[in-house]
């Protein structure tokens, strides 16, 4: 290929871990290197605003985070008008991510918790995102959008890398579809999710019980785990079930349960519902005629934090946290 | 179910119902002639163990303001055995996770109705919609 590719790489509501999934390509990112134009990442290197409008095109832009300010916003919509492919890297920019999480809350509460309550904040003026700071710098934090938004609520992706962040073989595997794309060898079908097509539980290699019963729901710090178990054959709860394959199992192999960074399965409908169908009909079905209506019920009621448990990383993809923030 | 404007807002509530008895507890009502509000579109599933809370999801997201489920009474009337005890089990974890998600758990209820308590069926079917006229609207804020 003699032309390099033009690669931009966008944040939105980061952490960073997007980017040192890039980083930790180790020596094949010397490769990619000698393929591409990195154009704009702003994480890496000292790019600004301004370097977005001078920017003429883009080959890819990977999107990482979420949509959280106005601002994200912006630029976000900017580069995609100028991208001729578009993806969204990582479970924020998928799925929402860990910082959906907030939507369980309204924006009030969120902001004043955050910037006026919490005890870690020192804010004499109570000056909130969106007003402008009267400082030296002239700076001014961006206002909030009403909910965290995923980035293909705003523009088209055409290839989604879930992950919280990607692992390594499903970029370099994104990284080769690209590349055959820009050279006319393959086709990038709009929408194409770079993992699995069945679910984590598919490939697990825990042992598994014919029946799985579950008699009291226990946490990952109460209780010494089995490594060669099924976790919800012991108790914990383990997202595996609705969780789409193609990570490499990295936690289940350290001993933790799946956490659903990958998002979900194919034709699941909304993860959170589909995990209280699969995960409450499995309490105390021993005993069930044996104990009353309510004791059974309270039995069910066990899990802790139900919400952020299911929707860890796919509290953006909810569809009921649409319709309580619909105006 | 109609043309509604802001002031004229009525409940709209889905039910499912098992069908071997909160459906045959609905057509005996029926067929009794109970008077109870249309506010109640009813859908017969084969067993109350087999509604998936994606159903009830699904139900909201197309502007449901309650959700009634109807099953066999426990221990021993479900046709299927155990089916009651898995509609029990899933209605409980999913009120506690409409609660963090901001939507009032009452929108969610849960009833054991026999073939043979049309007057039952009439009666959850008032209280229930009543119960959601004074909720009001699904939706437009955290409850």
């Amino acid at each position: 290929m003699n032309k390099k590719l033009r690669i931009a790489i966008v944040p939105g509501e980061v952490c960073g871990g997007c980017d040192m999934a890039f980083v930790d390509l180790h020596r094949n990112l010397i490769d990619l290197l000698g393929a591409v134009d990195i154009v704009f990442w702003p994480i890496a290197t000292d790019f600004k605003e301004e370097d977005v409008e001078a920017l003429d095109s883009i080959d890819i832009v990977f999107f990482q985070g979420s949509i959280r300010t106005e601002k994200h916003r912006e630029i976000i919509e900017k580069v995609a008008e100028k991208a001729k492919i578009k993806v969204a890297f990582g479970a924020c920019a998928c799925f929402g991510g860990v910082p959906s999480l907030a939507d369980l809350y309204a924006l009030g509460e969120v902001i004043e918790e955050v910037y006026l309550k919490s005890p870690s904040t020192e804010n004499e003026g109570g000056i909130i995102p969106g007003e402008t700071v009267d400082n030296p710098y002239g700076i001014l934090a961006p206002k909030l959008v009403d909910m965290n938004y995923k980035v293909d609520d705003f523009v088209d992706i055409d290839i989604y890398i879930p992950g919280c962040p990607p692992p390594k073989e499903r970029i370099l595997e994104a990284v080769d579809i690209l590349v055959r794309y820009f050279e006319g060898r393959a086709d990038v079908e709009k929408g194409t999710v770079i993992a699995g097509s069945r679910t984590l539980c598919d490939e697990c290699p825990r042992e598994k019980p014919e029946k799985i019963v579950i008699d009291k729901f226990k946490r990952i710090h109460e209780v010494k785990i089995d490594p060669n178990k099924c976790f919800l054959a012991q108790g914990i709860v383990c997202l595996g079930i609705v969780t789409r394959n193609g990570c490499g199992l990295p936690c289940i192999k350290a001993n933790m349960p799946c956490r659903g960074c990958m998002g979900p399965a194919p034709n699941v409908y909304d993860v959170g519902a589909k995990l209280v169908s699969a995960i409450a009909s499995l309490v105390e079905i021993e005993n069930e005629p044996k104990l009353s209506d309510e004791e059974i019920a309270t039995k069910a009621r066990t899990i802790v934090d139900p919400a952020g448990l299911f929707y860890r990383f796919t509290l953006g993809l909810s569809r009921l946290i649409r319709v309580v923030k619909k105006k | 179910m109609g043309i509604e404007t802001e002031d004229s807002w009525e409940p709209k509530i889905i039910a499912f119902l098992c069908k071997y008895c909160a459906s045959a507890g609905a057509d005996l009502a029926g067929v009794s002639r109970f008077k109870y509000p249309a506010n109640i579109l009813p859908i017969t599933v084969p067993c109350s163990g087999s509604i998936d809370m994606q159903f009830v999801v699904r139900a909201f997201e197309m502007g449901a303001d309650g959700v009634l489920i109807g099953g066999c009474h426990t221990p021993s009337d479900c046709h299927f055995l155990r089916g009651n005890f898995k509609a029990l089990k899933r209605v409980a974890l999913m009120k506690k996770m409409l609660e963090q998600i901001g939507i009032d758990p009452r929108r969610l209820r849960l009833e054991w109705i026999s073939a043979t308590e049309g007057k039952k069926f009439a009666e959850v079917a008032k209280e229930f919609v009543e119960e959601i006229r004074k909720l009001g609207p699904l939706g437009g804020g955290h409850e």
